[in-house]
């Protein structure tokens, strides 16, 4: 198991090696000049030639590649971000910033879709009929369900009409725990909508799949009640993909707020990356693909942790 | 053995559960007890703004985000009242002994945000600055005529132009044009400190800033707003959302598709005024448009209204010639220029050598619909007079580097002056390249009559300039125009005060908050 986790950690350190120089090079190949950006904000009194230059310099831009993929690199390795070329905060305060909100946003929503996929599909596994059907039903639309539109009816709905909740926006905790709270309703039951059906689709059909295991059957000639049987060993051993499809919902998740950050003007992590990406703001957009994409290397090996938790095979 | 076993899971399991539960439950809770909206005292205006302003930098236009916050937190010798006519700020009083002296006499006792005094030395060290080409400043070009500054005293400043100019005091009126310490006259130090009616106090990243009421503002007893309370929202209609719902007072940019619904709202104002100007440019380097009968050929081909519909729900009005200042002088000079008739784009063309048309790619941009739009309906337009149009459309960024390297045929653009003043015009038929004018288009002939026309110092004069300038404009055209879209604010009705204020100006209303209260 230790062996396991360790040659886990290697390969996923060299992901994100490799992640690093792709996004570094993907971004100095697209098109596009951060210094005539930061002068040519869409209303666009012209820029003098002399403005963009100067800007180029102080941002480092008229080095060599090479150079710049080195400073980059090496800052990478300890820490060191950069700073954003809009704002000139440094893109680990940024990111340091930004994170505990998605990941906030993304743990409740992953919560929701936990607490209420899981027992559902568990549910219409067991009863079956029309619960069952309803539920298909229910899952589809909840997968198909773009998640801007669903955004928007609720705000719509418990913002513009019954005037409940705000629309969106943010407030620190320390300043307004109240608010705080509040805005984080609409956008976690936005994002869990999609993300419940997924899980209750997959409880569902692993449910399915072990009831018809012969040792089901074995368990009940020695006497246990059906219900005993349920919830002792079915469900637990059902839960194992559903585990990795969380896993790998949550890491998704991380990257695919940016929808409901935008229609909930949530400033998240996701927002701020396809922000850093139209302004081509490189270092911004360097850290946040680099800390999106040690968390998701992390939460796949915190999954295979986890398989050996609820299944004792994978531990030997 | 293995019953135990989930007999342990099944306890440790309970309590999880019921802590989940808690949670949830708390949150909603919470939800629930605080009503709708944030905190609303009677002084503090909560306004949601359309983009976080980058890193303020002395004299360089950074767009209208960036505008608006050095409409609050700054003056320059010259302002706009709220009809949009130029007014003393910083100045007192200003007076013009002859056409080419202006003697500025300042407020007494003026200070910066950062409590030091702004004296005459302050004006004669920050307007020299933005002259310079070095600066990258936005008003080298509006600054070039200055001869000689020199303070006379702590509060007077007379400023000597090498020739009449008059736009000159409209420049000074540009929120970039603010009087600034010394401290802050390079590119690295963020240019924060004003003496302006509002305090930069606080400011997060990604989320919004908080401007407090300057008390040493020299007109500060007429400040009603003790706090402006910004929030950022990118999003068109997550920013109409917010003042529908409630969430904040006011709002800048709202955007086409929401005009309407802003507008039918209860308790809310539109105030839309017309702003920016749409056209198309060309690449008069290389390529069919470098031929001035083409480039005519398209400015009649333009159907104008059907481009305002696609791309501004009507919101605008069509454009045949070149946007003028509202000046009962110049009434009527340049605003016909050209019309809608296919059939005399079709003969302009074969007169060019083009009777069965030719292909071209017509650069426009993925990021704001409306150019996006406006091009689709520009391309249709042209397809019916045979030129077989090819759309490319990058993102922003792109479209800004294709568009100054000269990678286009055609493409569409939307500009505003930073003055009124026809010599806004002036950076599009000579200079250098850029992005949103005609790739290499030079004409010394219309830049002479439009300097004519900025020299001029009686209104006979004027006409006859800029009439000579656009008689050349219609046949040469450095670009041909489309319309001017209206650009909108909202605000809710406790909001006093604040206008919108007309044509490029729009940008610049962030003046009119210094008068604005809100009475809840």
């Amino acid at each position: 198991m230790f062996s396991y986790v360790l040659r886990r950690i290697g390969v996923g350190a060299g992901l994100v090696l490799l992640v690093l120089t792709l996004i570094f090079l993907a971004l100095h190949l697209v098109p596009g000049d951060p210094a005539m950006l930061l002068l040519s904000q869409g209303d666009g009194a012209s820029v003098t030639p002399e403005a963009v230059a100067r800007v180029r310099t102080q941002l480092g831009l008229d080095e060599p590649l090479l150079t710049q993929y080195w400073q980059f690199l090496s800052g990478a390795l300890t820490g060191d971000l950069g700073e954003s070329f809009r704002n000139q905060q440094a893109v680990s305060e940024a990111i340091g910033e930004r994170l505990p909100r998605t990941l906030e946003l993304v743990g409740l929503a992953t919560l929701i879709a936990v607490v209420v996929g899981v027992p559902w599909g568990a549910l219409a596994a067991r009863k079956g009929g029309w619960f069952d059907s309803l539920t298909s039903v229910l899952t589809s639309i909840g997968v198909a369900l773009p998640v801007f539109v669903f955004g928007s009816v609720l705000i719509l709905v418990f913002a513009l009409n019954l005037g409940w909740l705000p629309a969106g926006g943010f407030a620190e905790w320390g300043e307004d725990p109240g608010r705080h709270a509040q805005v984080l309703v609409l956008p976690a039951i936005a994002l869990a909508v999609g993300f419940a059906s997924t899980v209750a689709r997959m409880t569902r059909s692993a449910v399915l799949e072990m009831l018809h295991q012969d040792w089901v059957r074995t368990a009940r000639s020695l006497g246990l009640s059906r219900r005993a049987v349920f919830r002792r060993y079915v469900l637990r051993n059902s839960l194992t993909p559903v585990v990795t499809t969380v896993g790998i919902g949550v890491g998704t998740l991380l990257g695919s707020t940016v929808l409901v950050e935008r229609v909930f003007n949530y400033p998240g992590l996701s927002s701020l990356l396809v922000e850093a990406v139209t302004a081509r703001d490189y270092p911004v957009v360097q850290g946040i693909v680099i800390t999106i994409a040690v968390l998701f290397v992390s939460i796949n090996i915190l999954v295979d942790v986890l398989y050996g938790v609820l299944d004792p095979r994978v531990r030997r | 053995m293995r019953t135990s076993t989930t007999t342990r899971l099944r306890a440790a399991a309970r309590p999880r559960v019921a802590a989940l539960t808690a949670a949830a439950v708390a949150s909603l809770t919470l939800a629930a007890c605080g009503g709708g909206s944030s905190s609303a005292s009677e002084s503090t205006l909560r306004f949601g703004l359309s983009a976080e302003p980058v890193t303020l930098t002395t004299g360089v236009w950074q767009g209208s985000a960036t505008n608006f916050v050095l409409t609050l937190v700054h003056r320059g010798l010259m302002t706009l009242d709220e009809s949009g006519e130029l007014v003393p700020g910083l100045a007192e009083s200003v007076e013009t002994p002859d056409p080419t002296t202006y003697v500025f006499t300042l407020h007494e006792g003026l200070t910066f945000s950062d409590g030091s005094p702004l004296t005459a030395q302050n004006v004669k060290s920050s307007l020299e600055y933005y002259a310079d080409p070095e600066s990258g400043s936005t008003l080298i070009a509006g600054l070039q005529d200055i001869a000689e500054i020199t303070a006379d005293s702590d509060t007077q400043v007379t400023i000597t132009l090498a020739a009449p100019n008059n736009a000159f005091l409209e420049y000074l009126a540009v929120p970039t044009a603010a009087i600034v310490p010394d401290a802050s006259l390079n590119a690295d130090t963020p240019n924060n400190v004003g003496a302006g009616p509002f305090v930069l106090e606080d400011s997060q990243a990604g989320v919004g800033m908080t401007l407090a009421k300057f008390d040493d503002y020299y007109d500060a007893e007429d400040v009603a707003l003790e706090e402006i309370d910004v929030s950022y929202y990118a999003d068109g209609d997550a920013r109409a959302n917010a003042l529908v719902s409630g969430d904040v007072d006011m709002i800048d940019y709202v955007t086409w598709e929401n005009f309407d619904r802003v507008g039918d709202t209860d308790g809310v104002e539109l105030a839309a005024q017309p702003g920016p100007f749409q056209y198309v440019q060309f690449n008069t380097v290389e390529g069919p448009f470098a031929d001035p009968l083409v480039r005519e050929a398209v400015a009649h081909a333009i159907n104008r209204d059907n481009a305002l519909t696609a791309a501004f729900q009507s919101n605008g009005e069509p454009l045949y010639g070149v946007v003028m200042p509202e000046d009962p002088a110049l009434e009527g000079v340049g605003d016909d220029l050209w019309s809608y008739d296919p059939d005399r784009a079709k003969e302009l063309l074969a007169e060019a050598g083009y009777p069965d048309g030719f292909s071209a790619t017509l650069l426009a941009t993925s990021q704001y619909t409306f150019l996006q739009d406006t091009a689709l309906s520009v391309q249709q337009d042209l397809q019916a007079i045979g030129i077989d149009v090819t759309l490319d459309a990058p993102d922003w960024s792109g479209r800004l580097e294709k568009g100054a390297a000269g990678d286009y045929d055609l493409a569409v653009s939307g500009d505003v002056g930073i003055v009124t003043n026809p010599s806004y015009l002036l950076g599009h038929v000579q200079g250098p390249d850029n992005f949103n004018r005609s790739f290499g288009y030079q004409n010394p002939e219309i830049a002479a009559a439009l300097t004519d026309g900025l020299r001029a110092t009686d209104d006979a004069a004027r006409v006859a300039a800029y009439e000579e300038a656009f008689s050349i404009f219609a046949t040469d055209v450095p670009f041909a125009t489309i319309d001017t879209r209206d650009q909108a604010w909202a605000h809710s009705d406790d909001v006093e005060g604040f206008a919108n204020l007309p044509g490029f100006h729009t940008f610049f209303s962030g003046y009119t908050l210094a008068n604005t209260s809100i009475e809840r």
